[in-house]
């Protein structure tokens, strides 16, 4: 039995006790795949696993609170999980984690530039056929074949956990550790680079084209004000509706802020962007501070509390006795 | 009028000539999205696929000034005093490059914005300042469905001059009298031995799009799953309740007014508002009439394929543009959502 | 050429008179700077109005001044969210800006020659009140009145000031309610559905206008079909969300109704025949 089959097995087993257990089917086109919500076995027959399940479905489980929910995993969707569940955002009783090894995924934005530069339709996917080490994309008539390393997520360049790390059902042999690759940091090595008023017009500059449809908070996992969000609050009015560049940038940088060792880098904010604005660098930067202030990372230890969340008279790392 | 043509090396000269008179906005890629920006002869604009955001923003802009307030006091015994001051008058422009569906936007705008009640000086002054010179689509992508809702890849309707693509450049019609003076640009040509070519292309683009299904039912369908939240609930599931599908859509109008300002001086400032969003319908006392995504995306497809239509002589409000579906973050597809809903009407 | 006409640019008023009706009703009397604009301002009862003040924003209230004394345009508001509260610190001679009139009035022309039942509850009489002193100031036009107002306790009520002429009047009918017994309260004590009852007006030939909390109002409705009055002589008006106050911005709407141009009053006929969404 393929670990597809064996997982869907197990689902099926579990659904009863569960309101809903949520993975991904395919979707509109060939290169689309989209969270689906099993409530039957005729849902569970429609799971999918592979390069496609872009989404990270820890997204929905906050908003669940108090109904007992199954998830479909990647080991990074799985760190979103472990840090709501640092976080006591959701229940650990009411969270049943499916998971299996995970090859990577790929970043639909590369794909599509990569069928552009070929000359094909990026909006014609009829097929898609992946084996780990490639992805060929049929559209129009015409194939094209994109190494993995090419148009693999950023994340997965630099991936620790291709397995989760933590889960009620695991089916199948753990996924190996992928081998670092150096342009998984690509964006903060361009960024680190700049001088400071390069990286402010490198900013102004993308955040122009936003268009505040707060994708980046809504598909992010951690971002678990969303209905009060200070972004369209009158109370604190720290925001204005303005459509400036300033606005914008303002509020990406609350968003980082407030993630900052919390955010567990899935990378959602920027996939979701219909924009293609690079919000994750922003992050990355302070999860970078944070790690080197606390050596901590974030959802990989359910026991542990996030720093920002805690109080210590003295840091380890921050002497400020000292100064 | 006869039809003029157009090189494709030609289009850059033209393009100057109309930007030395006017606005004139043209898709160009930024950072991977393609938007309309103001021309720049040192940018070369992006005529080919649909821009990621549609010209939604040269008439009705993410943020518009409605008025400025300035309060102040006079006269001895400090009375306040409050000016106000409106300027509705817009710039003249012309959006360069939009394909039908972006153009054809406005024609669900107009209905609403140009009514006989509440003509919105705003927008009818944008409007009637704004000429669109549409590109006819030479290609159709998965999540075009123009013809689901009256339009189609050649669809003329809200545009002022349509090009077609041909061998070599672009059939120029004028399609509205307001296009009509353009034809007279020195830089166009006669287009008569173009004229086949691209109808050719019109109906080839169109053949490509196949049949579209029936939604005739779909207002009524709609209403008649109005208390059935079990079919929102699963229509909504995987929706994350962000505003791209709203913000990206070239015919979702809605807005928020907000006073924006330190207390002496400021301004009311209108702004695109989404109502995928929890806080757009929300009440003071805490009540909100639409609680959860199920009944803001139950209002969303129905404002689209029910009320609207319902109010407006069966126009769909939606131009089938495919934006909402294909910058979706999670693909949510209203096209499913209607069928879902039509054929749960036939069942 | 003259400006096209704008609805969004309110117009500049000052405020008269504040009236603290209860610990959070405050009463606002305006008048509009323009006084030709003022003597031209013309409204029915139960049109609404979009009352702001520059940096605060608007909020919508319905105009709870008769269009029979247009020595000022009246408003109360409840504190509730963030502009209303701003609102209540605003003081006689401060500035505010009015969108009016909006939406729909009630249907006097119809009501003539009828009986009248006005049924509210809290700050849901400031949409009666402006019919009522309507229909008082053209007492010959209606039929019998009457008049039940009730609130939570006597601290609540408001409109206090006029509660003794409304109350000692013989051309009509009063009757004021509270939910518990108070001290020194000499009227009635109970909900204002089960005082509704005992009242019991006769549907015949007569409309009932009804207002308050939602609660207050679904057993209102079902004490007024207990009573026998059709769907279409009972009358209430919705209060909902607005921004734009003239049927576009979208967040009003139930169905195709947009509750600031087809509203805010609706027959019970009407509201049942619209979409489940209040």
């Amino acid at each position: 039995m393929s670990r597809l089959e064996e997982l869907k097995t197990r689902i099926k087993e579990a659904l009863p006790g569960l309101e809903c257990v949520i993975g991904w089917q395919k979707g509109y086109d060939a290169l689309h795949n989209t969270p689906l919500f099993m409530r039957s076995d005729a849902d569970v027959d429609k799971l999918e696993w592979g390069a496609l399940n872009v989404h990270n479905p820890a997204v929905y489980l906050p908003t669940m609170a108090g109904k007992k929910v199954g998830v479909v995993v990647k080991g990074c969707d799985s760190r979103s999980v472990v840090e709501l569940l640092q976080e006591k955002l959701i229940d650990r009783d009411n969270v049943v984690i499916f998971s299996t090894g995970c090859d990577g995924v790929v970043d639909l934005s590369k794909v599509k530039a990569k069928l552009v530069a070929a000359g094909v339709s990026a909006g014609n996917a009829e097929k898609v056929v992946t084996d780990g080490k490639t992805v060929a994309v049929t559209a129009g008539g015409q194939t094209v074949a994109m190494a993995m390393a090419d148009v693999a997520a950023d994340k997965c360049l630099r991936c620790q956990f291709p397995n989760a790390v933590l889960a009620d059902v695991f089916v199948g042999d753990p996924a190996p550790q992928p081998t670092a690759s150096p342009s998984g940091n690509a964006d903060l090595d361009a960024l680190d680079a700049m001088s400071v008023a390069d990286r402010m017009a490198f900013w102004r500059y993308h955040m122009d084209r936003c268009i505040r449809c707060y994708a980046c908070r809504n598909a992010c996992p951690m971002c678990v004000c969303r209905d009060h969000c200070i972004a369209q609050s009158r109370e604190p009015h720290w925001l204005s509706q303005d459509d400036s560049t300033t606005e914008k940038l303002m509020f990406q940088v609350v968003h980082a802020m407030h993630l900052a060792g919390r955010c567990t880098e899935c990378g959602e904010c920027q996939r979701a962007c219909p924009m293609d604005i690079p919000v994750l660098a922003l992050k990355k930067h302070l999860n970078r501070t944070i790690h080197d202030l606390f050596d901590y990372q974030a959802g990989v230890d359910v026991a542990a509390i996030p720093p920002l969340l805690q109080f210590k008279l003295e840091e380890d790392n921050i002497k400020e006795r000292g100064w | 009028m006869a039809a003029k043509y157009i090189s494709r090396e030609k289009l850059p000269e033209w393009l100057k000539a109309l930007a030395a008179e006017r606005r004139v906005l043209v898709p160009v890629e930024e950072g991977g999205s393609v938007v309309f920006r103001a021309y720049d002869p040192a940018k070369t604009p992006v005529f080919g696929s649909d821009a990621t955001a549609p010209p939604k923003g040269s008439i009705f802009p993410a943020s518009q000034e409605l008025f400025s307030f300035a309060c102040g006091k006079e006269g001895e015994d400090v009375k306040p005093t409050l000016t106000l001051e409106a300027h509705t008058e817009a710039q003249p422009t012309v959006v360069f490059g939009s394909k039908p569906c972006g153009a054809r936007g406005f024609l669900i705008f107009d209905r609403v914005y140009m009514g006989k009640k509440y003509p919105d000086p705003y927008y009818i002054a944008a409007r009637e300042a704004t000429v669109f010179v549409t590109m006819a689509c030479d290609t159709v992508e998965n999540t075009c469905f123009c013809h689901w809702v009256g339009s189609g890849p050649a669809d003329a309707a809200g545009s002022d001059l349509l090009l077609t693509p041909v061998a070599g450049g672009y059939l120029v019609e004028a399609v509205s009298d307001k296009g009509a003076p353009f034809l007279d640009s020195p830089v166009l040509t006669d287009g008569s031995a173009k004229t086949a070519e691209a109808e050719a292309v019109k109906t080839k683009t169109r053949e490509a799009l196949g049949e579209a299904p029936d939604i005739a039912n779909a207002p009524a369908a709609l209403l008649e799953r109005f208390d059935d939240m079990e079919f929102w609930r699963d229509q909504s599931d995987k929706c994350i309740s962000c505003g791209a599908c709203t913000y990206l859509c070239p015919t979702c109008y809605c807005f928020s007014i907000t006073d924006e300002g330190s207390g002496l001086a400021g301004k009311r400032l209108r702004s695109w508002d989404a109502c995928m969003h929890f806080q757009f319908t929300l009440e003071a006392s805490g009540h909100n009439p639409r609680p959860t995504k199920a009944h803001r995306l139950k209002n969303r497809v129905g404002h689209k394929f029910s009320y609207y239509p319902t109010l407006h002589d069966g126009l769909i409000a939606c131009c089938g543009c495919g934006r909402c579906v294909k910058s979706c973050p999670v693909s949510v597809d209203i096209r499913e959502i209607v069928q879902n809903a039509v054929a749960k009407a036939k069942a | 050429m003259t400006d096209p006409f704008n609805p969004y640019l309110p117009e500049v008023a000052t405020i008269l008179e504040t009236v603290q009706e209860t610990h959070n009703i405050m009463t606002f009397r305006v008048r509009f700077d323009d006084e030709a604009k003022m003597a031209a301002f013309k409204f029915g009862p139960g049109q609404v109005g979009q009352l702001s003040a520059p940096g605060i924003g608007e909020s919508t209230f319905v105009i709870n001044s008769p269009p029979t004394r247009m020595d000022y345009l009246q408003f109360s508001v409840m504190r509730t969210g963030e502009v209303t509260s701003k609102l209540h610190n605003l003081v006689a001679g401060d500035k505010v800006g009015v969108r009016a009139p909006l939406g729909k009035p009630f249907p006097v022309e119809d009501m003539k020659g009828k009986d009248i039942v006005f049924v509210g509850g809290g700050i849901g009489m400031a949409p009666l009140r402006t019919l009522f002193l309507y229909m008082l100031d053209n007492r010959a036009d209606f039929g019998k009145i009457r008049l039940l107002y009730g609130a939570r306790s006597p601290l609540d009520m408001a409109f206090s000031a006029e509660l003794p002429e409304w109350t000692s009047r013989k051309d009509i009918e009063t009757t004021l309610t509270i939910d518990r017994e108070a001290d020194g309260w000499e009227h009635k004590v109970g909900l204002i559905p089960n005082v509704l009852l005992e009242m019991a007006p006769s549907a015949e030939n007569c409309v009932a206008i009804t207002c308050g909390p939602p609660i207050m109002i679904k057993f209102t409705l079902e004490a007024l079909k207990k009573l026998n009055f059709p769907d279409e002589q009972i009358l209430t008006t919705l209060e909902k969300r607005m921004k734009c106050g003239i049927g576009i911005c979208g967040r009003c709407n139930i169905g195709t109704s947009y509750v600031c141009v087809d509203g805010p009053v609706y027959t019970y006929a009407q509201l049942k025949a619209l979409p489940n969404e209040l």
